[in-house]
């Protein structure tokens, strides 16, 4: 009798959410940005919770339509029931290009800091071809990326290489918070290393410039560029590796990334999709910079002597930002300072989602997503645009024609960081 | 992380509170548990639509309604929120429509009968423009027009019902079905498809070119589902209107509703806009309590969990979605205080087995003092600086009586009243 099977079970609540927890209510549908501007794309609902329940890990996977998914993560950000919508599409991703292999495009956008590192040891021969009308050209043809997708410009000094070269802070920065001082071990993440090197000097700046001692311990590629190219194997490879670099800190080291993509894959993915053990620890570990800055705030440990800065900004909240579920840490910063007019753009993403957009079957749709935005910023008058993820900044500035800058680059100006 | 108030929730009741708030010049910030409630109900505003669950006789003046449910049942929520509450809830939504630029009608002096889909007439007290061209009381006949290959509105159901119930005979209420241009039979496709086609002028005028065609009365009313335009609200609608040339009214379909998309996009766009910070993704749980006060909640952030730190603190939540309450096979718990708010013996013991019957899981919920703060099942406050608003209230089931909305704007105006004064 179903009865007496029902008393058998206890009283607990379950905590993960499976893909039976799905209602169905479709409003990860309401909220994808890809499927609100194509109709080829059926939406997470039906490619995540619905295909699950009738994927077979002795069967072939189906992977039709998986690519069209472009991980912004809008679909669990909206999901009332907790539902790893992601997550069921890139291991059925992952699963699919095991059993038919991989096409040379996943593995090049997969393997950016292999490419990163080749294009920073050639950094002028690189940034040229990448502007190259005729090698874009053969690029689009032969790797399918798209030629008017502008690539990021490459530097020969890594913030590595940098860094290791800096002079260390004399003692005297570093205020004494009690007895210890705060440490943290800066992510730099391929993008500072390779294209954007300030970005790191001015977050080791405004760190130190607050007494806090910066390292910057080694590290792989996060793995998000593999994840969303249909490589979950090299991404658990990467993670695996950072997991084992990060846990060896001691205890009291707070680590930060200024890439808002990278640092979720360490404070969420690595623990959820990847399962890498010893994620989760590493995980409760790491802060965002702009969380960081603000948390140090909050404990009264900021050092608030800003410069005014008068300048009118917009804010582009990043989707993958959303996903961290710590709020816009950034606009509140930013308020802070004396002179700063910020004022958010709301028209969700901007539709690059990192390498999705420089797919050459993509790039329209993913400009199609965006036009909302750049409209918006058209609209508004402003000339630049904060936004703390690199590729939203890519898209921003290739889509409505501004200026973009991490909003780090605020706050280390009011520092007198020229 | 501190904040001034934290309003916990996503519908309407958290957004009334929320703009309550702001305009009282404090500065909330709106923990998102996920999607709301407003994408998934009807997107009308719904104050008291009938007196009770068994009558079938709709309320014509919904505020003198109140009045008496509130003298009838002292205990309700309504009772508890107040009827000040709810007149000056409705006068901050109506204001902050109007300021986000919606064009809506109706007030609590009288209740709009309007469709459904199935053609049934429902009391609705605040609409949007889109809809209002429905209203029963109005003598236009109406021709329903649904859509090839769509399902989720039958508009020959919709005229027989419709039919039967208005009373004003057959060649009143008519029925049609067009075919859609790229919407071939056999393609899947949802109500957001067909949303975001109608924003397309082509497409839209090749409807109303179709329409026009097949309508042999000049003096008739048009009654569509809802997807006329995805975002744009009123403006669609509106330009359709002129291209047919008949008033066309929208009728709200099954969840996704697009006009609850519409609405929610907005407000929520609106409220960030004007400068409240909202935090997405992170459900909340565990109030931590000292001295009969909340410290702080705990919110479920990427890689750990998140105190925020308030001064006070509003769970304008409403059921086991999103994350209200949690229920297991004999108990249902509040996730903030743990508190048991039902017990059963069995989990049977939560449902009627008739669909269209008061269910009792419904009703399950937050036991609160008279300033809608929680309390034990002794009675005694939980903690004096936390509001409940919105469904998540014991005792409370708006589907019989079709007064969601109007409870939702009471109770969350009732909230941040008593939030800024704790």
């Amino acid at each position: 009798m179903i009865t007496d099977e029902i008393e058998t079970y206890s009283d607990t609540v379950e905590e993960a959410a499976p893909d039976e927890a799905c209602t169905k209510c479709t409003a990860c549908n309401t909220v994808c940005p890809v499927a609100r501007n194509t109709e080829i794309f059926r939406g997470p609902k039906y490619l995540g919770p619905e295909s699950e329940r009738y994927r077979d890990p002795l069967e072939a996977a189906v992977t039709a339509g998986l690519d069209l998914c472009s991980g912004c993560k809008l679909c669990e950000v909206t999901c009332p029931s907790q539902v790893t919508i992601q997550e069921y599409i890139r291991r059925a991703q992952n699963k699919g290009a095991q059993e038919k292999g991989r096409t040379l495009r996943d593995w090049v956008l997969g393997h950016t800091r292999l490419l990163s590192r080749f294009g920073s040891m050639t950094a002028p021969l690189a940034n040229f071809g990448n502007r190259n009308p005729l090698v874009r050209l053969v690029m689009e043809k032969v790797i399918g990326v798209h030629r008017k997708r502008p690539l990021p410009r490459y530097q020969w000094l890594t913030f590595e290489r940098w860094f290791k070269r800096k002079r260390a802070p004399t003692p005297t920065v570093f205020r004494e918070r009690g007895k210890e001082k705060r440490t943290v071990a800066y992510f730099s993440a391929c993008w500072v290393n390779f294209n954007e090197r300030r970005l790191g000097e001015m977050v080791v700046h405004v760190l130190e410039r607050n007494g806090v001692a910066v390292t910057v311990p080694k590290q792989e590629c996060c793995g998000i560029p593999a994840v969303v190219n249909s490589n979950t194997d090299l991404a658990r490879k990467y993670g695996m590796e950072n997991v084992k670099s990060l846990s060896a800190l001691p205890p009291d080291v707070d680590i930060v990334a200024s890439s808002t993509s990278c640092g979720l894959m360490l404070k969420h993915d690595y623990d959820h999709l990847l399962e890498i053990p010893g994620a989760a620890a590493v995980g409760a570990r790491v802060y965002d910079i702009c969380e960081y800055l603000w948390m140090l705030h909050e404990a009264g440990e900021l050092s608030e002597d800003f410069e005014q800065v008068q300048t009118r900004v917009l804010y582009h909240a990043p989707c993958h930002l959303k996903s961290h579920g710590i709020g816009y840490p950034a606009m509140r910063l930013l308020r802070l300072i004396p002179g700063v007019v910020v004022e958010e753009v709301d028209e969700g993403c901007c539709g690059i989602s990192g390498t999705y957009g420089v797919k050459v079957e993509k790039y329209d749709l993913s400009m199609k997503i965006g036009s909302r935005l750049f409209e918006a910023v058209k609209a508004a008058g402003s000339d630049s645009v904060l936004a703390d993820c690199e590729t939203c900044r890519m898209q921003v500035e290739h889509g409505a024609g501004a200026r973009s800058a991490h909003p780090l680059e605020i706050v280390a100006r009011a520092y007198g960081y020229r | 992380m501190k904040a001034d108030i934290a309003v916990v929730g996503s519908g309407l009741a958290a957004l009334v509170a929320t703009r309550t708030l702001q305009q009282a010049g404090r500065t909330p910030v709106l923990i998102w548990p996920g999607l709301s409630s407003l994408y998934f109900t009807y997107a009308t505003v719904d104050v008291l639509g009938y007196a009770d669950d068994t009558t079938a006789q709709p309320v014509e003046q919904p505020e003198a309604g109140v009045a008496q449910f509130i003298a009838d049942h002292p205990e309700h929520p309504y009772a508890i929120a107040g009827l000040d509450a709810l007149r000056s809830g409705t006068d901050v939504l109506t204001e902050w429509l109007r300021e986000a630029g919606f064009k809506w009608q109706g007030s609590l002096s009288r209740n709009l009968l309007l469709p459904t889909a199935i053609g049934t007439p429902k009391p609705c007290c605040l609409v949007p423009d889109s809809m209002a061209a429905g209203d029963l009381g109005r003598d236009e006949p109406i021709v329903f027009c649904g859509f090839s290959g769509y399902e989720d509105f039958v508009p020959e159901l919709a005229a027989s019902n419709l039919t039967r119930a208005w009373g004003r005979g057959d060649r009143w209420v008519r029925a049609l079905r067009l075919a859609l241009p790229g919407f071939e039979p056999g393609r899947l496709f949802t109500s957001i498809d067909l949303a975001r086609s109608f924003e397309n002028d082509a497409f839209r005028r090749e409807v109303a070119s179709s329409l026009r065609a097949v309508l042999d009365d000049s003096t008739v009313r048009i009654g569509m589902p809802a997807v006329v335009g995805l975002t744009h609200d009123s403006d669609v609608h509106a330009r359709f209107e002129s291209e047919i040339g008949h008033p066309v009214f929208e009728i709200p379909t099954l969840p996704p509703s697009v006009l609850g998309l519409r609405l929610f996009d907005r407000l929520r766009k609106h409220i960030q806009e004007t400068g409240v910070e909202m935090i997405w993704a992170a459900p909340a749980h565990d109030a931590e309590l000292s001295d009969g006060r909340c410290r702080r909640i705990h919110l479920k952030s990427a890689g750990r969990d998140q105190p925020i730190e308030a001064r006070s603190y509003i769970l304008a939540l409403e059921d086991t979605v999103d994350g209200a309450m949690r229920a297991g096979v004999h108990n249902v718990v509040d996730p903030f205080f743990h508190q048991v708010l039902a017990q059963h013996a069995l989990p049977t013991e939560r449902t009627d087995e008739s669909l269209f019957k008061p269910q009792p899981f419904a009703s399950i919920g937050y036991r609160v003092t008279n300033r809608q703060q929680p309390t034990a099942s002794d009675g005694t406050t939980l903690a004096a600086n936390v509001f409940v608003a919105g469904g998540a209230i014991a005792g409370y089931d708006p589907v019989g009586t079709k007064s969601r909305g109007g409870l939702a704007i009471a109770t969350g105006y009732r909230a941040a009243k008593e939030a800024m004064a704790a």
